[in-house]
């Protein structure tokens, strides 16, 4: 091989190279060091040797199974209930109306807003001393603002599925209404004069246009869900809660020896959350294809 | 099979009137073109054919039955539109047979028709391909497959080819063409090219400024042109003013004789008109000679095309591709009385 197909072959890495490195150093450097203290590598506190020991007890843990649950749960209706939602205000915003370009704005506003200050408000909003609840008083609907539904630290986790909600729907939304936007009106009126109804427009010429924009914000929005400790941390009960908020309990405890556990469920954690990822993909093509 | 009538039909837009008060009969299976510039009201129209868009006033009537309360879905007026042809997430068997899906028809069936359809187009065996491997024409035809599966009542064609090169576009032209004709669907299609126009449709129909024009056979717009935006519209700027008195027209160049049987202006203020490719720049004889200026010549290589000067009007005409006039010389030019044809005066005393 002469230097210059060489030189043309190794552009391309060595280009990539240095945002490689800093990404192999920094999540490779991290996965390494988790898997390692996973399977009983953590020589700080003098364990060396290989065991799975930490996995069985994790396994075999009375709340791990229902924390998963929860976990799967919230994700999977949080990105269901964003999914759907975030659809049906992109096929309202996608046609111009007085007000729409508004709208549209004010519809994007969480998007850069953090998910601790949406909890915050939250609470504000649906505790049971919260402004709802009060508005539910003065209006003579509840006696007292104890009888306003418990929606926050509730085992079902309404204000965090809420939370959730409202980040979220303007992002997988404004990709839905992009999209939308591009495809314009005419597949539709096509197929209109070919006499579809209203349904099967929707079912069988938008719904596969725009599903590969749901597909990947929504694989983004369950992944984060499933992998989000902080907002299950500050509205949810302690008892039992997700496998994020498990982890980082059992990371955070002084005592070193849970470290290992902690780790051994990130990492049951990312495995789970790929192996949904693969089969909702192939099951929402499936599905829509058929 | 269908007969469409357009009765009194109008459609505004905010304070602009998009299509005024057309009246049009279309017979069954007849193929019309709604041509003019853009912007004119012909694709207005086409969407009010199909439900698409409502119309401010008036009435579509298919066979006699109003159609404007019935929804787009159940009217059976499908529309070919000139971009966005295919559905891109389907291959082309579910595009051909979408639309006999929508209506529920047997997988089985659907599979069948959507091959005979095919072999009409003339693309047999190209069930499987997606739409992004066909080429702008195949495109093109297996849209047409598309419409025509569902036996639309009405067949609408949003400049059908408008996206295709030369080569295509003729070959194009006589499928719709075969098609039209071995199917018998009532088919309006619409273009703002006058060519296209004339050799694919019965009649045509055109429209400046959402108001109906002239609704006729393609050769009446050559020789019958109702106005003179029309007849310019068909490329014919030969004007001249003349008064005219039975069977003969008096204008500044002198008198000239007329055939009454061919011509439909009453006498008075008309205006005088002669196709460029029917000015004889070689007298035959001493009837009707003009004395016309020399401005251009241009070879156009079966003709030539000379540019004149009739009397302060800018005169286009024909002549064979050895005439060799001099530019700037004066030279008798004659308008051979049977293709004399009178315009209506544009100050309306006619």
């Amino acid at each position: 091989m002469n230097r210059l197909k060489l030189m043309e072959r190794l552009t391309v890495p060595l280009m990539l190279f240095p945002a490689l490195a800093i990404v192999i150093v920094l999540f490779g450097g991290g996965m390494i060091s988790g898997v390692g203290q996973s399977v009983g590598y953590f020589p700080v506190i003098g364990l060396e040797e290989f065991t799975l020991q930490y996995y069985q007890d994790v396994l075999t843990d009375d709340g791990f199974f229902e924390s998963l649950w929860l976990t799967f749960r919230l994700a999977f209706l949080s990105t269901l209930f964003s999914s759907v939602l975030a659809v049906a205000f992109a096929l309202v915003l996608r046609h111009a109306f007085r007000g729409s370009r508004f709208l549209t704005f004010m519809y994007q506003i969480p998007i850069p807003i953090p998910h601790l200050v949406v909890a915050t408000g939250i609470v504000l909003l649906v505790s049971q001393s919260g402004l709802l609840s009060r508005g539910t008083v003065a209006l003579g609907l509840t006696e007292t603002p104890r009888d306003f539904p418990v929606m926050v630290f509730d085992r079902p986790g309404v204000a965090i599925q809420l939370t959730f909600l409202w980040k979220e729907v303007p992002f997988i939304g404004i990709v839905v209404l992009a999209v939308l936007k591009s495809v314009g009106p005419q597949y539709e009126e096509i197929a209109q004069t070919l006499g579809a109804n209203a349904w099967q427009r929707f079912r069988y010429v938008l719904l596969p246009l725009i599903l590969p924009g749901i597909l990947s914000t929504s694989i983004i929005v369950f992944a984060f869900v499933f992998a989000n400790y902080e907002i299950p941390l500050l509205l949810g009960v302690r008892h039992p809660t997700t496998l994020p908020v498990m982890a980082f309990r059992n990371y955070q405890d002084p005592d070193l020896a849970l470290r290992p556990q902690a780790m051994a469920i990130s990492m049951i954690l990312a495995v789970v959350a790929i192996a949904l990822l693969v089969a909702y993909r192939w099951l929402a093509r499936y599905a829509v294809d058929r | 099979m269908t007969h469409v009538l357009l009765k009194d039909l109008t459609r505004r837009f905010d304070d602009v009137i998009a299509v005024d008060n057309l009246n049009l009969e279309i017979r069954s299976g007849e193929l019309v073109a709604f041509l003019g510039p853009s912007g004119c009201g012909k694709t207005t129209t086409l969407r009010m054919i199909t439900g698409l868009l409502l119309p401010t006033a008036g009435d579509i009537q298919f066979d006699g039955k109003s159609v404007v309360t019935v929804p787009t879905e159940k009217r059976g007026a499908v529309m070919v539109f000139q971009k966005h042809l295919l559905f891109p997430t389907m291959n082309v068997a579910k595009n051909v047979g979408f639309g006999l899906r929508m209506a529920g028809i047997s997988k089985q069936e659907i599979d069948r028709r959507v091959s005979e359809m095919l072999e009409l187009v003339r693309l047999p065996g190209f069930e499987q391909r997606r739409p992004h491997e066909l080429s702008g024409g195949q495109q093109q035809r297996i849209a047409l497959a598309r419409a025509l599966i569902v036996s639309p009542k009405v067949l609408l064609l949003d400049e059908p080819l408008a996206n295709l090169d030369a080569n295509l576009r003729l070959e194009m032209r006589e499928l719709i063409r075969t098609i039209q004709r071995e199917t018998s669907t009532t088919s309006i299609f619409v273009t703002h090219d006058q060519e296209e126009a004339v050799m694919l449709a019965d009649r045509i129909a055109l429209m400046f400024n959402g108001v109906l024009q002239q609704f006729d056979q393609p050769q009446a717009f050559y020789q019958r042109p109702h106005s003179a935006q029309v007849a310019h519209f068909f490329r014919n700027d030969n004007l001249l003013d003349a008064v005219r008195k039975a069977d003969h027209v008096e204008t500044a160049a002198g008198t000239l004789e007329i055939s009454p049987e061919r011509v439909n202006q009453p006498d008075g203020d008309v205006v005088l008109t002669v196709r460029p490719e029917d000015v004889q720049l070689i007298p035959q004889n001493d009837t009707n000679l003009v004395q016309a200026k020399v401005l251009t010549q241009v070879y156009m290589g079966t003709y030539k095309q000379v540019q004149l000067d009739v009397l302060g009007n800018t005169w286009l005409a024909h002549g064979p591709v050895d005439f060799d006039p001099e530019i700037g010389a004066t030279i008798p030019i004659q308008l051979p009385k049977a293709h004399i044809w009178l315009l209506p005066h544009p100050n309306g005393k006619s």
